[in-house]
């Protein structure tokens, strides 16, 4: 349904995402996991034409047969909001203040060419959809009189209003608590047609999604079913994250990962990871390809 | 209170009884005064000397608000806050000098709590100016001590990494030598890979200075690793404390539960 085809985001002369490849079935929920800096945002805005000014995209990415990279804002405006739709971090920052939340979900239906009395109506629906108590008093409020999930609930109302064929949810509760966090991650779950969730915790992917792709450096170095790549990991990054995930019992070392994510454009050149990696060695210093069928990896030295 | 297995058997270093702190909303009517917003509602507390402690809970539980009272940045509406056997609540700031020294803070956010302008030799001496005390050759110390290079004393805090921020934070903290270290979410703002290398460079710190440490995090499994006792905090109240294993194997509140069982973990679903 979805296909990326070596989708790359550069800034200037600066390489920020590299030649990046999946697909998404439909129904299938698809975690992109990876730290601050290894471009997972990028990918994911560039897959919904809402990259900053003076950031662009190569590649291909096609939804449904759609092409989402690459093609006027014109075009996008039709399919953004429609085919496919995005769930933010914050919801304080992307909600409008002086609007109210029914008047922000109705909105986005009739852009699309939905009847106003309609989409009304049908905004009252998608508020108690994400389970919002009371929706049609909801709708009256305004994004500050909700609590921090209330909104995030708001904001997934607004991203299923137009049925989308992929919904993409990028870290959609870091910003809450954790008792808030887990209904919320239950009901994105369930409601979500096809599911590109970006997170970097890798405890709450896992609770999520059925494959992920591990990105470090803009690229993806490990790809395959979630349990396979968290029982096996192959790749050194992804062994390390992992690693470095388990909280070990009080007085014992914690595993860590040498050094810290270089800033873009900084990563070295052949594997990313291998200026950080325990097991690099000068074959690292060319690059080594996402290989495998089902689960891949690139690395040259790989876990087990 | 029978001392239970694994119960620290240190002095009592903080003590706080039926604490309470009641804020005023802003009014909204002429006649009336602004809604009160109780965010403690009798909180008692006791850190013991050498002590690791945790303080977990979520927004509006009223951690943030314990430990702004803790460290006397923000005076109580009722109770007793005593440190090191002396009464903090109520004593003016010329008199709390000892706990300035004494007490010190890693916050969470290591971009917001470094001033972007200062460098960071002097934001690693700035409490020892405050104090009035010699600074020499305590920075390039400092920062050896978190594992950051000389050089980094003539850079600005946007040139390190959040890891790397955080160490600025923390040799800060140590710059006085306190007794007590007060750690907010110190590693809630940064990446895994980081994560690891912040709590194993705060535990190394405690054990070598000392130190008690008071801990706060929304991240139980975080506190367990670090600490041995551990207060919940629910509604401005705390709900279960004790040490960290029994609370985790055996919680007995039942908000306690809920948390435990919100906490996502890769062992449970692998």
């Amino acid at each position: 349904m979805l296909k990326v085809d070596r989708l790359s985001v550069h800034a200037g002369p600066v390489e920020l995402v590299r030649e990046v490849s999946f697909g998404i079935a439909p129904g299938e929920r698809v975690g992109l996991i990876g730290e601050s800096g290894s471009g997972k945002s990028l990918t994911a805005l560039s897959l919904m034409g809402l990259l900053p000014e003076g950031v662009t995209a190569t590649g291909t990415a096609r939804l449904e047969g759609r092409d989402l990279v690459g093609v006027p804002e014109r075009r996008l405006k039709d399919l953004r909001g429609r085919r496919v739709s995005m769930v933010f971090q914050e919801p304080m920052t992307a909600l409008n203040p002086l609007m109210r939340v029914g008047a922000q979900v109705t909105e986005v239906m009739t852009l699309h060419g939905v009847p106003a009395a309609r989409a009304r109506e049908r905004a009252v629906e998608l508020l108690g959809r994400v389970r919002l108590p009371q929706p049609a008093q909801v709708a009256r409020a305004y994004p500050h009189q909700l609590s921090g999930g209330q909104r995030q609930r708001v904001m997934l109302a607004i991203a299923l209003a137009n049925e989308p064929d992929l919904l993409i949810c990028d870290e959609p509760t870091t910003a809450l608590d954790v008792t808030v966090q887990k209904q919320m991650l239950e009901l994105i779950a369930e409601v979500a047609p096809a599911l590109l969730f970006i997170t970097h915790d890798l405890a709450v992917v896992a609770s999520v999604c059925d494959r992920v792709l591990v990105m470090y450096g803009g690229r993806v170095v490990e790809s395959g079913p979630l349990r396979e790549v968290f029982a096996r990991p192959r790749h050194r990054y992804t062994e390390g994250l992992l690693a470095a995930s388990r909280l070990t019992p009080r007085g014992t070392r914690l595993a860590t990962i040498a050094g810290s994510v270089p800033p873009a454009g900084h990563f070295p050149g052949g594997c990313v990871f291998r200026n950080r990696c325990p097991h690099a060695t000068p074959a690292c210093e060319s690059e080594p390809a996402l290989t495998g069928d089902g689960h891949a990896f690139a690395c040259w030295h790989p876990h087990g | 209170m029978p001392s239970r297995a694994g119960t620290p058997t240190g002095d009592p270093l903080i003590e706080a009884r039926d604490v309470t702190r009641v804020y005023r909303r802003p009014r909204t009517s002429l006649t009336r005064p602004g809604e009160a917003v109780h965010a403690l509602k009798g909180v008692s507390l006791t850190v013991r000397r050498g002590e690791r402690h945790g303080i977990v809970g979520e927004s509006g539980s009223g951690k943030s608000t314990l430990l702004r009272l803790l460290c006397a940045l923000d005076r109580p509406t009722g109770g007793s806050i005593r440190f090191d056997g002396q009464e903090i609540t109520g004593l003016p700031e010329r008199r709390l000098a000892f706990l300035r020294r004494d007490l010190q803070i890693v916050f969470q956010d290591p971009m917001s709590s470094l001033d972007p302008r200062m460098r960071v030799r002097d934001i690693v001496a700035e409490p020892l100016v405050a104090l009035g005390r010699p600074v020499g050759g305590r920075v390039a110390e400092l920062l050896e001590e978190v594992g950051l290079p000389a050089s980094a004393a003539d850079r600005y805090p946007h040139q390190f990494s959040g890891g790397q921020r955080q160490r600025i934070a923390i040799a800060r903290a140590l710059a006085p030598r306190p007794t007590v270290l007060v750690a907010d979410e110190p590693v809630s703002a940064l990446d895994v890979s980081v994560r690891g290398q912040i709590l194993n460079l705060l535990a190394d710190l405690v054990d070598e200075h000392g130190l008690t440490l008071v801990f706060v995090s929304h991240d139980l499994a975080v506190v367990r690793h670090v600490c041995e006792t551990v207060a919940v905090m629910n509604g401005g109240e705390i709900v279960e404390t004790g040490p960290v294993d029994d609370v985790w194997a055996r919680p007995a509140h039942p908000y306690t539960r809920t948390l435990l069982q919100a906490v996502p973990t890769l062992e449970g679903l692998l």
